[in-house]
């Protein structure tokens, strides 16, 4: 009767959107790193532990008021055991595990066993309880339930919990995690050293009446004292024996200091690769909008410098380990991910519409670039992807592909040939203007709303007559250009104007077209 | 002087394109490779073409062409005998009109040491190009349209002759944009050499014979504005 009760009760959450998504948002509140509120909360504790961490050191030498007290008692902890209970609650999906139970047991025409699926559920739930991370949780829940003073002294591990809400704490004790086993061969060693050491100096000092070690916790004290190098010089051995055990333990100490300080070094060596990776990847997600070039090369540079220099920022996908070095000595922000697995973009959880200005790709094959142009549609089928087209043949692939935008190279050059050949300065000019070498540019302008009236009154502005041209408007509603409009062409909001002048006047203009008065 | 004859050294993606381009623009078109791998390539695509040794004695040119009207296209696949063939040419004729080819910005500087008139570099360009095409799209349209494609609006280069009526005037005197239709871009000082200067740089130029007028505008209206030049429509009254 109460098996199927809690069968039934079991199935209704399990199917519950409201429950889900309650246990959804704690769960983004608590361990999800992506969450965007997620760091809120995590400042919020952290406040939380600085406030509990400041009255405990104030109430040392003041009096505190009760209601600090009260707050840091009892507030305090009634959040962290909330917290605690959220954790708890999160770990692991009861309902799951009840009807996962009962449908294995329906399965094998067997009775519902409640207590076995309770058993899994407790075992799952213990596994959280005794994991390091909620034992400190739970420690520091401590100073709640008695005020007594040596209970205070459990609100320290309000600072361990530090380690849950401080990201670049966690990856620490990552790194040093990943040394367990020499770590633990350290501390027994260090262990056994300090054993020995101490045994040896109260055999050969403690019945020494000269001697200022008499007891073993005092051998003990001097042997940790002394193995880790800090010989405050409180007690020393007097006797030759008691001396020569001393000269001993020092050099082993020496022994166990350079054992320790080479494990944490070579931890962080061989993480170092990882973190630099793990932080590129966060700032590429911080990032509002940036270009995402696909491969590095030559023209990558050429594309790169071009684009910052409008300000842009460009992060670079590059699958080629030493490629990807290389960029890195130039400069460039770039990722040693392959851009054409589905896995990169699951990994690096860059978002196309809000980030993403454009993807270019500039990989050194076509069929790179099509797999590649494949793989982003597959994610996106908005943002514009431009590509280098290595082989004219493979337009028409290219098109399929999903790829808005392509460049052959080869292409290019043969009709600037012509041009050379045929108008050698209409070419020069054409060149220098893109190349924006000589400080007079071709610049677009969005037409927005209420500009219209006052763009042709600006352009007869003293300032701008005979310095800055305008070549024709842009209609976007019919993709048509209209060259050289007199005045009673009707320009709307969201036409592009396209206008020839020095790069400062054209900023000028573009300025006071912005202004609701032209002075 | 316009060239009359073209020729163009190397076969590969890059001189393909070249060839395609301009063969039928020049009189005589000749196309040089330097290997049997490339002969055989260019045969394959349908071009007659002489095999040359860079070592050889580029007099041999002179006899096949008349190299005062003659432009030459640089496009060997390797950047450093494309240098080579640069400079062997250079050393052999001083008039020649040369433009080279070059992969990459290093090689472009290379190429203009080595007397190249004109550089193209490869990466720059396609650079620029990619660039442009997604900071500015509908000026790279434009611009694409107006250069290569087979749009109306064309853009002209118009050289001020002897006994032109617009020799002696002022740009500023000259409405081109409301009298002419057409947009005045540049203007080549004749005094001043090839260097042009673009005409919103606001300087009220004196137009002399000789100078060069650099124009975008719809063939009809370039057309009316070439006959004023020449002085066989008078300008209109400004």
């Amino acid at each position: 009767m109460i098996g199927q009760w809690v069968v039934t009760l079991a199935f209704f959450l399990h199917s519950s959107l409201r429950y889900r998504s309650a246990k959804n948002f704690v769960y983004n509140l608590l361990e999800n790193n992506n969450y965007p509120y997620k760091k809120y909360f995590d400042y919020f504790m952290i406040l939380l532990i600085f406030i509990s961490v400041y009255i405990l050191i104030r109430h040392v030498k003041h009096e505190m008021s009760q209601s600090w007290l009260t707050f840091n008692n009892y507030v305090i902890s009634v959040i962290f055991l909330i917290e605690y209970l959220l954790r708890l609650w999160i770990y692991s999906d009861n309902a799951k595990a009840i009807i996962d139970q009962y449908e294995n047991d329906l399965f094998l025409h067997r009775p519902f066993s409640l207590s076995h699926a309770m058993k899994i559920i407790v075992k799952q739930k213990l596994q959280f309880i005794l994991s390091p991370s909620a034992i400190v949780d739970l420690l520091a829940i401590m100073p709640f339930f008695h005020e007594l003073r040596l209970l205070r002294v459990f609100i320290l591990f309000r600072v361990l919990k530090l380690f849950r809400y401080a990201r670049s704490l966690r990856r620490l004790i990552s790194i040093l995690g990943s040394k367990k086993f020499e770590l633990l061969t350290l501390a027994l060693f260090a262990l056994i050293m300090i054993m020995v050491s101490a045994v040896l100096i109260y055999v050969m000092e403690g019945n020494n009446p000269d001697s200022p070690i008499n007891t073993l916790f005092e051998s003990v004290y001097w042997a940790v004292v002394t193995i880790f190098t800090v010989g405050y010089g409180d007690m020393i051995p007097v006797t030759p024996e008691g001396r020569s055990v001393a000269m001993l333990v020092i050099v082993s100490g020496i022994a166990v200091i350079s054992f320790a300080t080479s494990i944490v070094v070579s931890a962080f060596t061989e993480k170092l690769d990882e973190i630099k990776e793990e932080k590129l990847i966060e700032d590429v997600r911080k990032l509002e909008r940036f270009y995402l070039i696909c491969g590095y090369s030559q023209l990558t540079n050429e594309i790169v410098h071009r684009l910052r220099k409008a300000s842009k920022q460009i992060v670079i996908l590059e699958k080629d380990p030493v490629k990807a070095k290389r960029a890195q000595g130039e400069g460039l922000f770039v990722l040693n991910f392959d851009s054409a697995s589905l896995h990169t973009y699951q990994t690096i959880k860059i978002h196309f519409e809000s980030q993403i200005i454009a993807v270019i790709l500039l990989e050194e094959s076509d069929v790179t670039n099509i797999y590649t142009a494949l793989t982003i549609r597959e994610l996106n089928k908005k943002v514009t992807i431009c590509s280098i087209l290595h082989k004219p043949d493979n337009r028409k692939k290219f098109s399929l592909a999903g790829i808005d935008e392509m460049v052959n190279p080869h292409e290019l050059v043969g009709l600037m040939s012509k041009e050379i050949s045929h108008q050698p300065v209409a070419f020069e000019v054409i060149h220098a203007l893109r190349s924006e070498l000589v400080g007079t540019v071709i610049e677009e302008i969005i037409i927005d709303r209420g500009m219209s009236e006052r763009f042709y009154e600006l352009l007869l502005h003293p300032l701008f007559h005979q310095r800055l041209s305008m070549l024709g408007i842009y209609q976007t509603s019919t993709e048509t250009f209209m060259f050289n409009p007199d005045r009673t062409f009707e320009i709307r909001a969201g036409d592009v104007a396209i206008i020839v002048a020095n790069r400062s006047l054209a900023n000028e203009f573009k300025n006071l077209l912005h202004r609701k008065r032209v002075k | 002087m316009i060239a009359r004859s073209a020729a163009v050294f190397g076969f590969n993606e890059y001189s393909r394109q070249i060839a395609y381009q301009i063969r039928n623009l020049y009189r005589d078109f000749g196309l040089f490779v330097v290997n049997e791998e490339e002969k055989k390539a260019a045969y394959e695509a349908g071009f007659l073409v002489e095999l040359v040794d860079l070592s050889d004695d580029w007099h041999g040119i002179e006899k096949r062409f008349d190299v005062s009207s003659l432009i030459v296209f640089c496009a060997l696949a390797n950047d450093a005998e494309n240098v080579f063939l640069t400079i062997s040419l250079r050393a052999t004729f001083d008039k020649l009109n040369i433009v080279a080819l070059a992969q990459d910005n290093e090689s472009a500087i290379k190429m203009k040491s080595a007397g190249a008139d004109k550089v193209l570099p490869s990466l720059q360009i396609a650079a620029n190009v990619i660039a442009d095409m997604l900071e500015k799209p509908i000026v790279t349209k434009v611009l694409h349209e107006v250069l290569y494609e087979s749009s109306l609006l064309n853009i002209v280069e118009i050289e001020v002759g002897e006994n032109s009526p617009f020799a002696g005037r002022y740009l500023h005197d000259i409405h081109f944009k409301t009298h002419y239709d057409v947009i005045l871009l540049a203007i080549v000082d004749h005094e001043l050499g090839t260097t042009f200067s673009f005409a919103s740089k606001g300087h009220n130029h004196h137009i002399d014979i000789g100078d060069i007028l650099v124009v975008i505008g719809y063939p009809d209206k370039v057309e009316r504005l070439k006959q004023a030049i020449k002085g066989q429509v008078w300008p209109r009254s400004e």
